[in-house]
């Protein structure tokens, strides 16, 4: 499993994520995580497809690259960990 | 015969003459006007003119722009008489009004023909109508009067007068610093900072964009008070803020349900990425002067385009203020006070930034619950604006 963290340099939510982020990548170091700018990186997650709602977006993703499950906003540590331990083996 | 018409003579001569100083009474003219009014003006002056062709007539003159208590009195003036009392000058003459003055020759001529009526016909004046009503009334509606002072644990007693506006004040520029409209501004700003190497550069520009955005925000505070300020009185304004002022309750309350994740709006990154190339240019230039003045100009155009994103509060606030009655360093005072608490939060998020080097977001749930503590003083604040004005006035 892999997640793709979509954020912007100018959103308020991206910067209270990131930090969540860092304790959990070092919680689960064999958690494979991707960053991607909303504006620079617009090329790159054109697939993702967001148009539309709030950022930052995390996308759960499956070996075979299939989405597992979308998240947006701010979330909790905890809610995260949740998803992480469901989905670690997929 | 001659006894008879010298009788008459004396008779019609006491008729004509004779009966006018006995029913002659004194005619109290209540003048309501606002600073800046230039029919307010005119009508002064045909007023003064008046005054001295008349002995019976005195003009009582209240100003409303600035005197909560003139105001109060208006209104229970248009109650009485069921007059509209949406605009000024406001005149009344016995138990009839005029509104508006065009010029002496028409509305002019009207108020003398009702003058003159009132001192032939001794037409009682309308305060005395008012006050035995009001005796009455605070015979029944005692209790219901908001008492002067409040014992609070800890804080001990307090006026309720001096104390509610600038609490009220404190309250709405909080929530309205959690309004996000310019705030991704900043964040990008400082994220753009703290690349840099240069400390003395990186407070520059971060500064100069803070109080760029201060004084564009108290220019544009100034301006919605000196527009309620000329509007003084008028009715439908009150209304139409009332309004705005109940919306805004309701979309903080529906904000604070629905957008439970926080979260930035995608939407409008077209005209977010203009600006963001633009800040990347100015931070750019070796120039530390031509980065300073490109920060304020950006600063000026950013809050410039945000301002009809964050019209609601301010314009609700002035409103209040304008209805209180103050001197005019005291408004602008409260101002300052409110421009210092708005940018409060992002003082904080830019000294956080610099000190620790790490860009710092505030978390959501702290503006969620601005929202819903916002809604509800919003929607109270819309239900007394339309209903119950006289609780909003303060000083």
């Amino acid at each position: 499993m892999r997640v793709i963290k979509i954020g912007a340099a100018w959103c308020n939510g991206c910067l209270v994520m990131k930090p969540r982020w860092q304790e959990l990548e070092k919680e689960y170091s064999w958690l494979k995580t991707e960053y991607y700018d909303f504006d620079s990186d617009a090329d790159k997650i054109k697939v993702y497809e967001i148009t539309s709602g709030v950022l930052p977006v995390f996308i759960f993703l499956d070996r075979q690259g299939k989405e597992l499950l979308r998240l947006s906003g701010e979330i909790e540590k905890k809610e995260l960990v949740k998803y992480i331990e469901k989905f670690k083996n997929s | 015969m001659m006894k008879a018409i010298a009788v008459f003579i004396c008779s019609t001569v006491l008729v004509l003459f004779g009966t006018m100083p006995v029913q002659a009474a004194d005619v109290q003219l209540h003048f309501f006007w606002s600073e800046g009014c230039p029919h307010c003006a005119k009508e002064k002056v045909f007023l003064d003119a008046l005054d001295k062709k008349y002995d019976e007539v005195t003009v009582q003159d209240y100003e409303v722009g600035h005197h909560s208590e003139n105001i109060a009195l208006l209104q229970k003036i248009g109650d009485t008489l069921r007059a509209d009392i949406s605009g000024v000058p406001f005149l009344v003459v016995g138990k009839s009004y005029v509104v508006g003055f065009l010029s002496d020759e028409t509305t002019g001529k009207e108020i003398e023909q009702k003058v003159v009526y009132a001192i032939q016909n001794d037409i009682p004046d309308i305060l005395t109508t008012i006050d035995s009503d009001k005796e009455n009334k605070d015979e029944v509606i005692g209790e219901m009067t908001i008492p002067e002072t409040l014992e609070l644990p800890l804080i001990g007693q307090i006026s309720v007068q001096h104390t509610s506006l600038p609490l009220l004040t404190f309250l709405l520029a909080f929530i309205d610093g959690f309004n996000p409209c310019a705030m991704w501004t900043l964040i990008f700003l400082i994220s753009l900072l703290l690349g840099m190497k240069d400390q003395k550069r990186m407070w520059m520009l971060g500064i100069t964009f803070i109080v760029t955005s201060a004084a564009v925000y108290f220019l544009f505070l100034s301006a919605w008070l000196n527009l309620f300020l000329v509007l003084g009185v008028v009715m439908w304004v009150r209304f139409i803020i009332g309004g705005v002022a109940l919306f805004a309750g309701w979309y903080f309350l529906r904000d604070y349900y629905v957008n439970r994740n926080g979260g930035c709006s995608v939407m409008g990154d077209t005209k977010r990425q203009k600006f963001i190339e633009k800040m990347r240019m100015i931070t750019q230039k070796s120039s530390l002067f031509l980065s300073v003045i490109g920060i304020m100009f950006l600063a000026v155009a950013v809050n410039m385009i945000e301002l009809v994103c964050s019209a609601g509060l301010p314009a609700v606030y002035t409103k209040i203020l304008s209805m209180s009655s103050l001197q005019p360093w005291q408004y602008y005072m409260y101002l300052f006070m409110y421009m210092l608490i708005f940018m409060a939060d992002d003082l904080v998020i830019f000294i956080t930034a610099m000190v620790t080097m790490k860009a710092v977001g505030i978390q959501s749930k702290y503006s969620r619950i601005s929202h819903l503590v916002g809604g509800i003083v919003m929607i109270v604040i819309g239900i007394l604006l339309i209903c119950k004005p006289e609780l909003l006035m303060f000083g």
